[in-house]
């Protein structure tokens, strides 16, 4: 439990093992929704096989999930929808593939969004998830493939990253079952409110582009004043996004 | 009006975008990369840089090599079918003898003690059981040692090297690299292969791997391919060497459908799919050693269930038609089979096939499963030999000897034989791949071309071998 | 049956499949040939000239009858009876022999021009068909596309300003940014500047400019400049140009101070143990793919390496942001680095 840190809560609740109640593929009912989003073969099945106890297809190489699954658990008397996407290398693309993922991201509205990142490669997992942390500020960092990390020898201060990206990072090994009560204790904490996140922004944006975006957030904001995303949308704007623009248009943006 | 602010905001938007440029997209990139490195750097500590891990790297040297990646390619292929072939035998029979010849006649015998009318027992326990009894005796054994193997070695991460070594033969023939993942899957499965072409981000090259998928045996046909060699390509050679040579068939088989894959997919990337070949980028994940007894209990729970239960729903209604169309008759005393028999006879000499053998695959198009039988019992009754169990009973016969002596009773020659394993690689696909080609292409006209375009091809070849063969001998 | 011999059935076959070739071959087939003739239709004869009347009246040339009739690829007869129904309804006008548009005509044009270019940019951005062929589905295309698939289509691209080749799209209401730059000749030694148009015709020139490799977007640096040729360099390659090629070559000169990296190269020369930096993606590398190379980390300032050669020689695998990554030639080609 040592390394079960809360970036903006200092008050979590111990993981209630009683509690837990995998319930396979009946989601009827569910009280919140949770979305498992990651680059690919990063072990967002493996994670979603060892809540809902369902044996959704994992391989090692990347493009092994295809179509989205569904399943449940339920933990403290909560029923939860758990939502086992496709892997994305990024939400910035329009690519054919990525398309499942990307939709359900973006207007799927999860409750809360679980990011399986490689803990080996988390340089190039940051890109994913600092787009996201950009969507939603219900997101969990489930750090996987720890046991790797360790023979590899990289070492990760999750404190640290923790207080960086502004959202908690629970370092799990989902084939082993190590860490993952961890994370559904820290899922049910985000859904119910009582962790609440501070996520990442981009910073590091150029100076013209950064003027841009500013005029089309204030804009937006006009608009919409209550929108939490508003930067996002400004981005996918000027991108030329036909889907925000529609998003925009009949306005079921996240 | 709201509308009209929104339209603002796009205008505006639109406007923008012309301002900052077209270094849009790769600017936001590059700065979420600094954030990224910013925050890598503050939290993580790593021992030897970015250096892959040491065995990883060996293992890809040695698999990736001029030298061995490809004599390593075909020695696992060939391994995996031998263990398939060799291992499937010994159950498979058990099986048969079990569900064939012990629980058939009791659940005869337990019709007539219920005074079940004769249709009804003969519709249902040598119709549909039958069909079912036949696709778990062949199916089950081979498919509980193909899958598991299979998965062990998706596990482990060896595909995705098969598709780094190939990817060059897949540029030429204007393919993408990744449909060497799609057509492994489709050793397997052909539904299976077409649905996880969705990692193909480039909708030609998709629907390219789509079509070209069925070329891929898949584990329905692997055991027609098995028998056929075993009776009568394995009996030309010395009876030491017949196992060898009948592997070698197989495995020929399957690498000649590779190479018809890669020359359709040419053929179509020249004409009707024509485009430049796009981007390819593949991961190479690091190898992961495989939960060994694990992945054995899932696969064989879940994979093999599954699409055995899949064969079973199909098999049963096919058993069922099988049964009716030799028991009822048209016109004077000519059943249904005979009269169809009879009249596609011709057309299946010029390909060196027979009527029977036509008739089969028309009605085996639910599940490929069910070919070998269904020849067997249209053969017993044209040729009127005894050994079957009555008309319209599909059945197996336990030892191999028996059966070869059925089919040589029924004209068959080795050139036969080759022709229906050519013609078993290169038909139509079953009829759920063909349900799942429709769903993922929705288009009626690829749906079409994926369906027709192997019979044709099966036809062709197989005229041509069978004109050359007589030729020849 | 009793007709039946191998031999037979073998030549006959061969027939079949003889007429089948005959008819059905890619573009000479018959069926192809017979298709096509029954497609030209008025429609298509209208929009052609409208669209060649425009482009002389861009270029300040003058056209009559015959200049038309030679450059447009239909049957005399049928242009004229075009024309006829053009004057008729105040399309065009003549005036003592020369053809001239009206504003009604030149809108016509303009919208025929706008599907034509937005097209290209669609086959370019969103396809993985050649150059060379862009040119000639424009053509088709741009007689079936209606005003709505067309504004569709803009939404999609995102409202583009230029095609491909850098010609201006023009906009819904008709109007038009414009080009900058000058033609590559007219640069003085040692000036830096980006390609902002590649003319593609006529063809024989474009082909060889496409042979080159020389790329929209890409900076270049003037190096020789006389009467024979013209030498300049781009992304880390020397390219020497006839002036009546580099002619079809629009460059818009950099004002500001920018450095040209020295030592540039693309990523396909990367030797195994061999490390570099990235400086970018080529110009050339757009839409899809484009973003899919700076997603897997393939972003300015990233060090990459040789991971694994491929036993067939492509693709290689590249080490970049520490995980293994394999790319065709062709894309590697496309990426800049600067090796350490
Ligand atoms: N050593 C180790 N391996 C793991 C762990 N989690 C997952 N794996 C393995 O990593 C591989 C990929 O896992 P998946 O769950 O299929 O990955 P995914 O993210 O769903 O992949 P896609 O569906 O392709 O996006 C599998 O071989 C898993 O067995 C872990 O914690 N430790
Ligand atoms: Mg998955």
């Amino acid at each position: 439990m040592e390394t079960n840190v809360k970036s903006a809560c200092e008050t979590c609740g111990l993981y209630n093992k009683a509690g837990l109640k995998k319930l396979g593929i009946h989601t009827d009912n569910f009280d919140f929704v949770v979305a498992l989003a990651g680059n690919p073969n990063t072990g967002k099945s493996t994670v979603f096989n060892a809540l809902t106890g369902l044996k959704q297809h994992t391989g090692n190489w990347p493009g092994k999930t295809v179509t989205r699954a569904e399943g449940g658990f339920e933990y403290n008397t909560q029923k939860y929808k758990l939502v086992d996407l496709p892997g994305t290398y990024s939400l910035l693309s329009t690519s054919e593939d990525e398309e499942t993922a990307r939709d359900f991201i973006l207007f799927g509205k999860p409750d809360v969004t679980v990011i399986v990142a490689d803990a080996n490669r988390l340089e190039r997992n940051l890109n994913l998830v600092l787009q996201i942390l950009e969507i939603t500020d219900k997101a969990v960092l489930c750090l996987n493939l720890m046991d790797e990390a360790e023979r590899n020898k990289v070492d990760i201060d999750i404190r640290t990253l923790s207080r960086d990206l502004g959202i908690p990072v629970v370092p799990t090994s989902a084939r082993f079952n190590r860490g993952i009560p961890e994370l559904i204790q820290t899922i049910s904490e985000i859904a119910s409110g009582k962790i609440v996140c501070k996520p990442h922004r981009i910073k590091n944006v150029p100076k013209n582009i950064e003027k841009a975006v500013k005029t089309l957030t204030e804009n937006i904001e006009k608009e919409f004043p209550n929108i939490p995303n508003s930067r996002w949308i400004a981005f996918r704007l000027l991108e030329g996004d036909k889907q925000i623009i529609n998003a925009l248009r009949t306005g079921e943006f996240i | 009006m709201k509308d009209n602010n929104i339209d603002h905001i796009i205008e505006l938007s639109n406007e923008l975008r012309w301002q900052i440029g077209d270094e849009f997209h790769d600017n936001l990139t590059e700065s979420i990369y600094a954030d990224a490195a910013e925050i890598v750097k503050d939290s993580v500590k790593t021992q030897d840089g970015e250096k892959r891990f040491r065995l990883d790297a060996k293992i890809d040297k040695i698999v990736t090599s001029k030298t061995w990646g490809f004599p390593i390619m075909f020695l696992i292929l060939g391994t995996v079918l031998w263990l398939t072939i060799v291992g499937a035998n010994y159950p498979s029979s058990l099986l048969a003898s079990l569900l064939l010849d012990t629980v058939h006649p009791i659940l005869r015998s337990g019709a007539d003690s219920v005074q079940m009318p004769w249709w009804l027992s003969g519709f249902l326990i040598d119709g549909v059981y039958l069909a079912v009894a036949w696709v778990i005796a062949v199916m089950l054994p081979p498919m509980a040692i193909f899958f598991p193997m299979f998965t062990l070695l998706e596990d482990f991460g060896y595909l995705p090297r098969v598709a780094f070594n190939l990817d060059s033969l897949f540029n030429k023939s204007g393919a993408h690299g990744k449909q060497a993942l799609t057509m492994s899957m489709g050793f397997g499965c052909n539904a299976a292969g077409v649905v996880a072409t969705r990692i193909i981000d480039s909708p030609r090259e998709r629907l390219i791997a789509i079509i070209t998928n069925n070329f891929s045996l898949c584990n329905g046909r692997w055991p027609t391919q098995i028998l056929i060699a075993t009776i009568f390509i394995g009996a030309v050679v010395p009876k030491s060497l017949s196992s060898f040579a009948s592997l070698l068939a197989v495995i020929g088989i399957a690498v000649l459908g590779m190479a018809f894959m890669f020359g359709v997919s040419w053929a179509l990337s020249k004409t009707v799919l024509r485009g430049e070949v796009s981007t390819f980028n593949l991961e190479l994940p690091p190898y992961r050693p495989p939960r060994f007894w694990k992945t054995i209990y899932t696969s064989l729970i879940d994979r093999t269930a599954i699409v055995l239960w899949r064969a079973i729903v199909f098999a049963a209604p096919a058993g069922a038609v099988i049964w009716l169309i030799s028991n009822i008759h048209v016109g004077g005393d000519e059943t249904i089979a005979a009269w169809l028999i009879n009249g596609m006879d011709g057309f299946g000499f010029l390909l060196g096939l027979n009527g029977v053998i036509l008739l089969a695959y028309i009605v085996a198009i639910p599940a490929n499963e069910i070919v070998i039988p269904t020849i067997l019992m249209l053969t017993v009754m044209v040729t009127g030999i005894g050994g079957g169990a009555g008309a319209g009973v599909m059945f197996e016969l336990d030892s191999i000897n028996a059966t070869g002596d059925i089919l040589k009773a029924g004209g068959w020659t080795l050139l036969t034989a080759i022709n229906l394993m050519l013609f078993s690689l290169l038909h139509n696909p079953c009829s759920t791949t063909i349900y799942t080609i429709y769903k993922e292409t929705n288009s009626v006209k690829w749906t079409t071309v994926a369906s027709v375009m192997p019979v044709i091809l099966g036809f062709v070849v197989t005229f041509l071998v069978a004109q050359i063969w007589r030729l020849i001998f | 049956m009793e007709t039946y011999s191998p031999i037979f059935a073998l030549v006959i076959f061969f027939i079949a499949v003889a007429l089948l070739y005959v008819l059905f071959r890619p573009v000479k087939g018959w069926f192809w040939i017979i298709k096509k003739a029954f497609h030209t239709n008025e429609k298509v004869i209208i929009e052609d000239v409208l669209k060649q009347l425009y482009h002389f009246e861009t270029s300040k040339n003058k056209v009559d009858m015959k200049t038309l009739v030679q450059v447009l690829d239909f049957k005399h007869a049928d242009i004229v009876e075009a024309i006829k129904k053009m004057t008729i309804n105040d399309l065009i006008y003549s005036e003592s022999d020369v053809l001239k548009l009206t504003e009604e005509g030149r809108d016509y044009a303009l919208r025929i021009v706008r599907v034509h270019r937005l097209w290209e940019r669609y086959l370019a951005d969103k396809t993985g068909i050649h150059k060379k062929e862009w040119h000639d589905r424009a053509e088709s295309m741009e007689h079936r596309l209606s005003h709505d698939e067309a504004e569709e289509l803009a939404a999609h691209l995102g409202h583009p300003k230029f095609d491909p080749h850098g010609d201006p799209i023009p906009t819904k209401t008709g109007k038009m940014a414009s080009v900058h730059g000058v033609e590559l000749p007219l640069l003085p030694i040692g000036s830096v500047g980006k390609i902002t148009h590649i003319e593609d015709e006529p063809e024989v020139i474009y082909k060889q400019i496409l042979a080159e490799h020389i790329y929209m977007g890409s900076m270049l640096k003037v190096i020789e400049n006389n009467a024979t040729r013209i030498v300049f360099e781009s992304e880390g390659e020397v390219f020497k140009l006839a002036p009546i090629v580099a002619a079809n070559l629009t460059v818009a000169l950099i004002e500001k101070e920018v450095v040209l990296e020295d030592n540039v190269a693309r990523l396909s020369s990367l030797k195994i143990n061999e490390t570099a930096k990235i400086l970018g993606i080529s110009r050339e590398n757009r839409g899809e793919s484009r973003r899919r190379l700076l997603d897997l980390g393939f972003v300015k300032g990233s060090s990459v390496s040789i991971d694994l050669l491929n036993p067939l020689g492509n693709p290689n695998a590249y080490l970049i942001k520490g995980t293994s990554i394999a790319l065709r030639k062709d894309q590697a080609s496309k990426i800049l680095i600067k090796k350490d």
